[in-house]
């Protein structure tokens, strides 16, 4: 019964999972200090103009004499003068006048096509199934985000889920971070050459699925590697819960402007490809430390982009907003961009020796990469882009050389691949509306066969069970309302990949393919 | 003998004039802070635009002043003091839209000039960001006067005879009351927003 209970309460996260929107985050603090509205950096927030992407490249400050647009001076953490005693005393700096502290509240309402209940169908007779209702409101996040700068380039960035669904304090950290900003001025190399970040950050992913305006998130950003040996299929044994939109703790190391010209980063953090943290007892709870890395390996990120401005004007180009004949206005781009993330999965089973009765501890390391590349082009306020990755992770199969048919070995198959991408137009025919067309296709041999026979009284923790093929697109239309800078309404029309549903016990379908459709609707605040 | 009599006559007119010119004053009420008051068009006169230019500034994403009574046929200019850029436009001349105009962007340390030839309430705004505004007052005669925080104002060397004076509060609706002037003249305005 109770796992009964559970297996319902997972279908209905898997589903939820699906349908609830992702986040994005907007700094109102900022507004509070420099005195300006939102859509002095943001577009739509969460989504950044030009001088938005200036501010964060700056380290939250404005791009030149920022001390003069500051409505509450910073407080001193030592007089400027003290600088030069460094180092017979603790370096200055500032921290913000005002506490710079934002919150922010969303709230949904989704609504689900006929579809929604399909899976109920091969359940037993007189089982109750899950129930998905037609409609449902929702609470979304409670968060609280603090960022700034502590002057002389130090810049902070924390933000937290403190509801998550009104269901209290079960979110989680987001983003928290230092990041020292043109570490190149102390290397005598050009301005802003170098940046240093550590802590916890989202990827430097060529668009931000953490603060992302969509209410749903790019697929391909989210998609895990997991290939599972269930008799259907080629032989696959790959554990890899690595999406590129997860969280890393590590450090980072970037440069350039998002604004304009070259940008790069590379960084190297944890590695957690099984979702487990290894447990302590060995050190001991007394340093209050745990861990979040799987394996000693630890992965590596790194992504290039070149933004081409397109303004003719030599000023105008260069500037960190274009000259336009009617004020300035975000710059006509286009950008070219790679990326690139290496680790090695590692799975360790329980085996016996080649003796076939001495037990033994096996590891698998398997090797993998994501590499992608992505465009950007912007015109006035139409913003067309598109990203596209291929995931390779390297195959390493349980084998048995015994007769009891314990694992002794692994021995190499086909890698476990998969690729997608999407593709995004924005358009902002109103400084308040903004229209969004959006296709994602994620191509996962992978999911479809491990989902291939869907029991729902198992539910598997993917977002597309059971797809009806390998390929799976979603196409999405948006429109987003800011009724004030602070306030949006949104309204997203997800037609999702098809689904079909066989009958577990004989693989047989017993349902066309379909699609369940998702209207949600959302309206958050900021303040 | 003919060029006396010319200076004489120059100089009674002065006298003349001098004699029938009175002081507006008095106070604005039901709003508070700055407003402008100033005498309407006169039929049949005329007045030179002044030659004096007047700098409206843009530093720390703030216009200043951010009101501003001028007489018609001044030129503004917009400096940006700012690092970043601006711009400032308005949609309307007292509500008149095709009154409009944008002035474009212009770097830090740069000005763009406009002469407000049209009088009535020039409400500037930047369209990068929304929260800057400023007024500008074009008064269509040379007698205007912005009134102190609460509201008290004069208007000198105003000609005896009759007028309309109009108040202006920002956010409130403009009144216009008939006064005539006769030497020490007080005319009380209650705005209401």
């Amino acid at each position: 019964m109770k796992s009964k209970w559970l297996s319902q309460t997972l279908f209905v996260a898997v589903v939820m999972g699906l349908l609830l929107p992702k986040v994005g985050l907007a700094i109102p603090a900022f507004s509070r200090q420099y005195g300006t509205s939102c859509t002095t950096c943001h577009l739509d927030f969460p989504k950044l103009n030009d001088f938005g992407k200036a501010f964060k490249d700056a380290g939250f400050k404005f791009p030149k004499d920022d001390e003069s647009f500051l409505k509450t001076p910073p407080i001193l953490l030592g007089a400027p003068a003290q600088a030069e005693l460094f180092p017979h005393t603790v370096y200055p700096g500032t921290i913000p006048g005002l506490p710079p502290i934002g919150l922010r509240y969303n709230q949904f309402y989704q609504q689900v096509s006929s579809n929604r209940n399909n899976f109920n169908q091969v359940l037993p007779a007189g089982t109750i199934g899950t129930f998905i209702p037609k409609s449902d409101f929702q609470p979304g996040l409670f968060s609280i985000f603090t960022a700034g700068n502590f002057g002389t380039g130090i810049s902070f960035w924390v933000d937290d889920d403190i509801s998550v669904a009104g269901a209290n304090a079960n979110g989680a950290l987001g983003d928290a971070y230092l990041k020292f900003h043109d570490v190149s001025r102390f290397l005598k190399m050009p301005t802003d050459s170098v940046n240093l970040r550590f802590g916890q950050f989202e990827l430097d992913l060529p668009f931000s699925q953490a603060r992302s305006w969509n209410l749903s998130g790019w697929d391909i950003l989210g998609e895990a590697n997991i290939g599972v040996q269930n008799g259907i299929g080629r032989p696959e044994s790959v554990n890899n819960g690595t999406g590129l939109d997860a969280a890393a703790d590590g450090i980072e190391i970037s440069g350039g402007h998002s604004y304009q010209g070259y940008h790069y980063s590379l960084a190297v953090m944890n590695q957690n490809t099984s979702g487990a943290a290894a447990a302590p007892p060995n050190v001991g709870p007394q340093n209050g430390v745990a861990f979040s890395s799987d394996s000693n390996f630890k992965d590596l990120y790194g992504r290039f982009v070149y933004r081409f401005n397109l303004e003719k004007n030599p000023e105008s180009r260069d500037g960190v907003q274009a000259a336009g004949a009617m004020g300035p206005r975000d710059h006509t781009f286009f950008a070219l961009g790679t990326f690139g993330f290496y680790g090695r999965s590692v799975q360790t089973v329980s085996g016996v020796l080649a003796d076939g009765q001495t037990p033994t501890v096996l590891t698998a390391r398997e090797p993998f990469y994501r590499i992608g590349g992505d465009v950007n082009f912007n015109y006035r306020t139409f913003n067309l882009f598109g990203v596209y990755v291929a995931a390779h992770d390297h195959n390493l199969v349980p084998v048995s050389t015994v007769e009891s048919g314990a694992i002794t070995g692994f021995k190499p198959e086909s890698a476990v691949t998969f690729s997608g991408g999407f593709a995004e137009a924005d358009y902002l025919a109103l400084p308040w509306a903004m229209s969004i067309v959006r296709w994602d296709q994620v191509k996962s041999t992978a999911d479809r066969v491990n989902f291939l026979m869907y029991d729902p009284t198992a539910p598997p923790a993917s977002s597309f069970f059971s797809p009806y093929r390998a390929t799976r697109n979603r196409y999405t239309l948006g429109e987003q309302f800011l009724i004030h800078a602070n306030i949006k309404a949104s309204v997203e029309y997800q037609i999702p990949p098809q689904q079909i549903v066989y009958d577990p016990a004989t693989g047989i379908a017993i349902s066309k393919p379909f699609r369940t459709n998702v209207l949600v609707t959302g309206l958050e605040f900021v303040y | 003998m003919k060029h006396i009599n010319f200076v004489a006559l120059i100089a009674i007119a002065a006298c003349s004039t001098a004699a029938f010119a009175g002081t507006i004053h008095g106070k604005v009420s039901g709003v508070s802070g700055v407003s402008v008051v100033y005498v309407e068009a006169i039929a049949g006169k005329t007045f030179p635009a002044p030659t004096q230019h007047l700098v409206i500034d843009q530093k720390g994403l703030m216009f200043t002043p951010h009101i501003v009574a001028i007489e018609q046929g001044t030129t503004v200019e917009f400096l940006n003091s700012d690092s970043v850029a601006h711009n400032v436009f308005w949609i309307s001349i007292s509500g008149n839209k095709k009154l409009g105009h944008n002035l474009g962007t212009w770097p830090q340390g740069q000005k763009q000039s406009f002469k407000f030839d049209n009088p009535g309430y020039v409400p500037l705004l930047c369209n990068v960001h929304p929260e800057m505004a400023a007024y500008i007052i074009v008064s269509p005669t040379p007698y205007f006067a912005e009134t102190d925080k609460s509201g008290v104002f004069k208007i000198d060397n105003v000609p005896d005879g009759a007028y309309t004076v109009t108040a202006w509060h920002e956010g409130a609706k403009p009144k216009s009351n008939p006064v005539k002037i006769a030497g020490d003249t007080a005319a009380d305005f209650t705005l209401s927003k």
